[in-house]
C-alpha cells in the first residue's frame, strides 16, 4: 500500500502559522554522488556527508547571516539589558499610542509602555518556547520514531495509527481547546501542548529515515558481523538517520515560535503581564487604525526570528541534500 | 559523410570549476556505416553524442568550438526551430537506460504515436496505429494488446525494443544508441543488439555505437574510434584495430579482456585512474598511466598522425605509434 | 480498488475514533461543560445536579462519548450554548467556510502552481531567487500578521475592501480573506512547484523528449508538467481539511461567521457539543480529502496499483 497521504517531508499543514515545512515533497536523500557531468574524475580525498555539508554552509550567505540574526537573537534574550535601558513593564498612561521620539524610537504603546524595550524583552520568551517546545518533540519524536523504524512489526502499526490520529487534528485548534483553561501564566503548559501534539511530525520523519539507513548495505554488513542491535542502532543508524530530524526540527522551531504569537493573539497562550510579541501584537491590533506602529515593530520582529530558523534550516537541507546540485 | 564532426569542444561550468569534457573531438560516419565510439566513462563519448543531438544541458554544458556537420548543414548554427526538426526526423538516439528514458505516466502508445502526432501531424488514432505498426517491427509480442500498456508494465528488453521503436520511428539517416544493451541481462543483451543491427541494416540507416565493451563492437562496427580524456586517439576499421592496436591506451583495453584461451593468465589492468577533466594533465593526457610514456609525452600534445599503409582511414594520437603497433613496450 | 478502498475506510475507523475521542477527552477534562451549557449566568447546584444527568455527565467519560457519538449518528449533535441545534450553528457556518476554503484552493492552484513553474523552469535567475525569497517571506509572517496587515492596508488606508466581512460572505468578498487563508500553503505550493519542476526537469523522460524533437511547449506541458504537479496536487488535496481547520484566525480578523468563529465561540463558552461536534466534522473531512488524494494519485500514477 502506498502512503501517498502527504508528500514526503511535509509536515501536518495547517494552513494556520502552525506547523509548516518548507521542503514539502523535497525528500531528503542522502546519498553523495560525485558531482558535476559524466566523470569529472574521482575526487581527490573522501569527504563525509557532514564535513561535505559544513564546508557548504561556510560558504552560503543564507547560513551565515541566518546563523548570526539567531546568536543575536539569542544573545539579548539571554540579556536584553545590553541593547535596552528600559523596563518592559514601567508603563506611562499619559504618552499611550504616541509615535516615535529620541529615546524611544518605536514609539508606546497603547499602555504607554516603550515599544522598544518591550519587542526587546519579547524575544526571551520566543526564542525559550520555540528551544524548549523543539527540544521536546525532537527528543520524544525521534525516540518514538525510530524505535519503531528499527524494530517495525506491531509498535511501528499502532504508532502509524497514532500519528495519524495527531495529524487529523488541526494544531491551532486543539491549543485553542487545551490551553483555553489553563490559568497557569507560564511558557510550560504552551511548551507542553507544542510537544504533545508536534512529536508525531517529527516521529513520521524520523521513522522514515530510521528504515531508509536501516537497508543501507554498510548497515546489513554490520549486523551480518554480529553487531547487537543497540550497537546498530546508536553507532550505524543513528548518526546517518538524524540529518533529516535536525533540518526538520530546525524549521520547526521557527513555526513554534510564531504559532506560540498565535496562540498568544487568540488569547489562550500567554497572557500578560508576560511581555511576548503575539501578545503586543494582539493588543495593538485594536489599535491598528490610530497606531499601527505598535503592531509593525513587534511582528516584525517576529517575522525576522521565524524567517532566520527557517532559512537556517534550508540552508543546511540544501548543504545534505546533494541531488539539487 | 552524413555526419561530420570538427574539432568539437564542450566544457560543463560547476561550481568547483570548469570540467573540460570534450577536447576537439572529430569524428565522421557515412550512410549505412556503424562507427563504434569506445571509452572509459568521463571520456566524453556520451557528451559528444548529447551535443550532436542538442540535447546537452546548457548551462551548465557549452559548445565552446567546433562544427557538427549533418547533411551538410553545420547543426550548431541553426536556429532552434530548425534543430527541433532534426531530432527525431533526422537524427535519434536510444539511451541506456530505457525505465528512466520513457516517460513513466504516459502509455507506450502515447509516446511512439507523438512521434508521428509532431513531426507529420497525423491524428492521434492514425498514429495510435503507426505505433503498433513499429511495436510489431521489433518483435513485441501482442503489439495491438500492449500499447495502452505503460513502461513499468514491460521486461527490461521489451522496453529498450521500445526505445528502439521510438528511435526509428521516423527512419531516420543516423541513430545514435548510448550504451544500448549496458543496463540489460547478459542474456538479452545479444537479442537487442542484433535487432538494432537487423533494423540498422534494413533502413541503410548511420549508427553511433557508444559503448566501453569491446565484445559488443566486434560484431556490429564497421569503424572504432577509441576516446581518451575528451579527445580521440585512436580511429580505424575494426578489423585494423583487433589485430594490432596503434595506441597504448587501445592495447590496454584490448588486453584487459578477459580471454577464454588464455585462462590462468592473471588479467591486464590499466594502471591509474581515468584523469580529472578540471586538471587534465599536460601534453598527452594519458601520459601518467602509459607504459610507453616518455619525456615528450608530458610536454606536447600528440597530433592525430596517420598510420602509413591504412590508406587515410586509420590514425592515431600517439607519438610511438610505430612501436605500439609493432608490439614493442617499454614498460 | 474496491478493496483497496474498503481497507482504507476500516482504516479510517480508529484514526476517526481515536481523533474525535481524544478532543472529547481534551474539551471534558479540561473544561467544566456545565459552566458551559448554563450560558453566561452562573449555575444554581440543583440545576446544576439536573442538568449533570440529563447529559449523562455523571456517567464514565467513555460511556459519555460512546453516548454522544451514537447520537452524533442519528444526526444529533447536540445543543449550542445559545439553545440552538448545533447543527443548525453547523448549516450556517460550513457554507460560509467551504467558499472560504474553495477561494484559498483556487489561489493555491492558480498562483500558487504558476509561480512555481515559472520559477522552476529559471532556476537560479533573478525571478527565482525573488519568488524564493518572497515564499519564506510569507511562510515567516504568522498568518495573523498577514491578515492584520491586508486588513489595514487593503481595508482601512486604502478601502479597497471592507474591513470586516457582511454575514452574506459573498466569494467577492472572501477573495482577501482566501488570500490570507492561502498564504503559507500558497507559498509551500510555489515551492513544491519548483522543485519538482526543476528534479523533473533534468530527469530522463524529458531529456528524451526533447531529444525526439518536440516543440518545448509540449516537452513541458505532456511531459514534464504532467510528472511534476503528482506531488502538488496531493499536497494540495490534504490541504483542504487543513484549511478548513485552520480557518479560525482568519475568520477572527476578517469577523467572517464560519465554522472557525462558532468552534472559537464553543470553546469559549466551553461548550462540549459544539466543539466536539464541529471536530468530528472536520476530522471527517480531512480523512475523506486524504483517501480521495490517496485514489487521485492512482489515476495519475499508474505505476501505483492498489491491491
Amino acid at each position: 500500500m502506498p502512503e501517498p497521504q502527504q508528500p514526503e517531508g511535509v509536515i501536518a499543514p495547517t494552513g494556520m502559522g502552525g506547523t509548516m515545512d518548507l521542503g514539502a515533497g523535497e525528500a531528503l536523500t542522502l546519498e553523495k554522488t560525485p558531482g558535476g557531468p559524466e566523470g569529472t574524475g574521482p575526487q581527490e580525498k573522501p569527504r563525509s556527508l557532514w564535513s561535505d555539508a559544513w564546508r557548504d554552509l561556510r560558504r552560503n550567505p543564507v547560513f551565515i547571516v541566518s546563523a548570526l540574526v539567531i546568536l543575536f537573537l539569542v544573545v539579548i534574550s539571554v540579556r536584553p539589558s545590553l541593547i535596552t535601558s528600559g523596563n518592559p513593564l514601567q508603563c506611562d498612561l499619559a504618552k499611550a499610542q504616541e509615535g516615535s521620539q529620541p529615546g524611544h524610537p518605536f514609539g508606546f504603546d497603547g499602555q504607554g509602555c516603550d515599544v522598544y524595550t518591550r519587542t526587546v524583552y519579547g524575544t526571551r520568551i520566543s526564542i525559550s518556547v520555540g528551544v524548549l517546545a523543539t527540544l521536546g518533540v525532537a527528543l520524544l519524536g525521534s525516540l518514538l520514531g525510530g524505535l519503531a523504524g528499527f524494530y517495525g512489526g506491531v509498535w511501528d502499526s499502532i504508532l502509524s495509527r497514532i500519528t495519524d490520529i495527531f495529524f487529523a487534528i488541526p494544531v491551532v485548534l486543539g491549543g485553542l481547546v487545551l490551553l483555553s483553561v489553563v490559568t497557569s501564566n507560564t511558557v510550560w503548559p504552551v511548551i507542553g501542548f507544542m510537544v504533545l501534539l508536534g512529536w508525531p511530525q517529527i516521529s513520521r520523519i524520523a521513522r522514515g529515515s530510521v528504515i531508509t539507513t536501516r537497508q543501507n548495505d554498510y548497515v546489513q554488513a554490520a549486523r551480518a558481523l554480529g553487531a547487537s542491535n543497540s550497537r546498530l542502532l546508536l553507532r550505524h543508524i543513528a548518526p546517518n538517520a538524524v540529518a533529516p530530524v535536525i533540518v526538520v526540527a530546525t524549521i520547526a522551531l521557527g513555526t513554534y515560535i510564531a504559532l506560540e504569537a498565535t496562540l498568544s493573539y487568540l488569547g489562550v497562550g500567554l497572557k500578560p503581564p508576560t511581555v511576548s510579541w503575539g501578545i503586543d501584537i494582539s493588543s495593538a491590533s485594536a489599535y491598528i487604525r490610530q497606531a499601527p506602529h505598535m503592531l509593525l515593530w513587534p511582528a516584525g520582529a517576529l517575522a525576522i526570528t521565524v524567517l532566520a530558523f527557517i532559512m537556517l534550516g534550508d540552508a543546511v537541507r540544501d548543504a545534505l541534500d546533494p541531488k539539487l546540485r | 559523410m552524413l555526419l561530420e564532426v570538427r574539432d568539437l569542444h564542450v566544457e560543463f561550468r560547476t561550481r568547483d570549476g570548469v570540467a573540460k569534457a570534450v577536447n576537439g573531438v572529430a569524428y565522421g560516419v557515412d550512410e549505412g556505416e556503424t562507427l563504434a565510439v569506445l571509452g572509459e566513462s568521463g571520456s566524453g563519448k556520451s557528451v559528444t553524442a548529447q551535443a550532436v543531438m542538442g540535447i546537452l544541458d546548457t548551462p551548465p554544458a557549452r559548445i565552446t568550438g567546433g562544427e557538427i556537420l549533418f547533411q551538410g548543414r553545420d547543426l550548431l548554427t541553426l536556429k532552434e526551430d530548425e534543430r527541433r526538426k532534426v531530432r527525431g526526423a533526422g537524427m535519434a538516439m536510444i539511451f541506456q537506460d530505457a525505465l528512466s528514458a520513457l516517460n513513466p505516466v504516459l502509455s507506450v502508445g502515447d509516446q511512439l504515436g507523438e512521434m508521428f502526432v509532431v513531426h507529420r501531424g497525423m491524428s492521434r488514432k492514425d498514429a495510435r496505429a503507426k505505433a503498433v505498426e513499429l511495436m510489431d517491427r521489433v518483435r513485441i509480442p501482442a503489439a495491438a494488446d500492449r500499447v495502452r500498456d505503460y513502461p513499468h508494465q514491460f521486461s527490461g528488453g521489451m522496453r529498450q525494443r521500445i526505445m528502439i521503436a521510438m528511435a526509428l520511428a521516423l527512419e531516420p539517416a543516423l541513430i545514435i544508441a548510448d550504451e544500448p544493451t549496458t543496463a540489460l541481462d547478459v542474456t538479452v543483451q545479444a537479442q537487442v543488439m542484433d535487432l538494432l543491427a537487423e533494423l540498422r541494416r534494413e533502413l541503410h540507416m548511420g549508427l553511433i555505437l557508444i559503448t566501453h565493451d569491446l565484445g559488443v563492437v566486434a560484431d556490429v562496427a564497421d569503424r572504432i574510434a577509441v576516446m581518451y580524456a575528451g579527445r580521440i586517439v585512436e580511429s580505424a576499421p575494426v578489423h585494423d584495430i583487433y589485430k594490432a592496436p596503434a595506441h597504448p591506451y587501445t592495447r590496454g583495453l584490448l588486453d584487459s579482456i578477459p580471454r577464454l584461451d588464455q585462462k590462468g593468465h592473471e588479467l591486464y589492468a590499466i594502471k591509474g585512474l581515468p584523469p580529472n577533466l578540471m586538471r587534465i594533465p599536460p601534453g598527452c593526457a594519458f601520459h601518467p598511466r602509459c607504459p610507453m610514456a616518455r619525456d615528450v609525452c608530458r610536454t606536447d600534445v600528440p597530433p592525430q598522425a596517420e598510420v602509413e599503409g591504412s590508406g587515410g582511414a586509420r590514425r592515431s594520437a600517439c607519438f610511438f605509434w610505430r612501436e605500439c603497433l609493432d608490439g614493442r613496450h617499454d614498460g | 480498488m474496491g478493496r483497496y478502498v474498503i481497507r482504507r475506510l476500516l482504516q479510517m475507523i480508529p484514526v476517526f475514533i481515536g481523533a474525535t475521542l481524544l478532543i472529547f477527552l481534551m474539551v471534558n477534562v479540561m473544561g467544566d461543560p456545565i459552566a458551559g451549557l448554563c450560558g453566561d449566568k452562573q449555575c444554581d447546584p440543583a440545576t446544576a445536579a439536573q442538568l449533570r444527568q440529563e447529559y449523562n455527565l455523571d456517567k464514565p467519560v467513555w460511556q459519555q462519548y460512546l453516548t454522544y457519538m451514537g447520537k452524533v449518528f442519528t444526526g444529533d449533535f447536540g445543543t449550542a450554548f445559545n439553545g440552538q441545534p448545533v447543527t443548525e450553528l453547523m448549516a450556517s457556518s460550513f457554507p460560509v467556510t467551504i467558499r472560504l476554503t474553495v477561494v484559498a484552493i483556487l489561489f493555491e492552484i492558480v498562483i500558487g502552481i504558476s509561480l512555481g513553474v515559472v520559477t522552476g523552469l529559471r532556476r537560479g535567475r533573478p525571478v527565482d531567487t525573488g519568488v524564493l525569497l518572497l515564499t519564506l517571506v510569507v511562510i515567516s509572517v504568522p498568518t495573523f500578521v498577514t491578515g492584520l496587515l491586508l486588513q489595514l492596508l487593503l481595508g482601512v488606508e486604502w478601502g479597497w475592501i471592507r474591513p470586516s466581512v457582511s454575514p452574506d460572505a459573498t466569494f467577492g468578498e472572501l477573495i482577501v480573506p482566501g488570500l490570507v487563508l492561502a498564504s503559507v500553503s500558497l507559498a509551500y505550493v510555489t515551492r513544491l512547484t519548483r522543485t519538482s519542476i526543476a528534479e523533473n526537469r533534468r530527469s530522463d523522460y524529458v531529456r528524451t523528449a526533447v531529444a525526439k524533437g518536440l516543440p518545448r511547449r509540449r516537452v513541458i506541458t505532456r511531459h514534464l508538467l504532467r510528472n511534476s504537479l503528482i506531488p502538488v496536487i496531493t499536497f494540495i488535496g490534504t490541504d483542504i481539511g487543513a484549511l478548513m481547520g485552520g480557518a479560525i484566525v482568519t475568520e477572527r480578523i476578517f469577523n467572517i461567521h464560519g465554522v472557525g468563529f462558532q468552534l472559537y465561540q464553543g470553546i469559549v463558552r466551553q461548550n462540549t457539543q459544539t466543539v466536539v461536534g464541529f471536530v468530528t466534522i472536520l476530522v471527517l473531512v480531512f480523512l475523506v480529502a486524504n483517501l480521495l488524494v490517496d485514489l487521485l494519485y492512482a489515476v495519475l500514477d499508474p505505476r501505483i496499483r492498489y491491491a
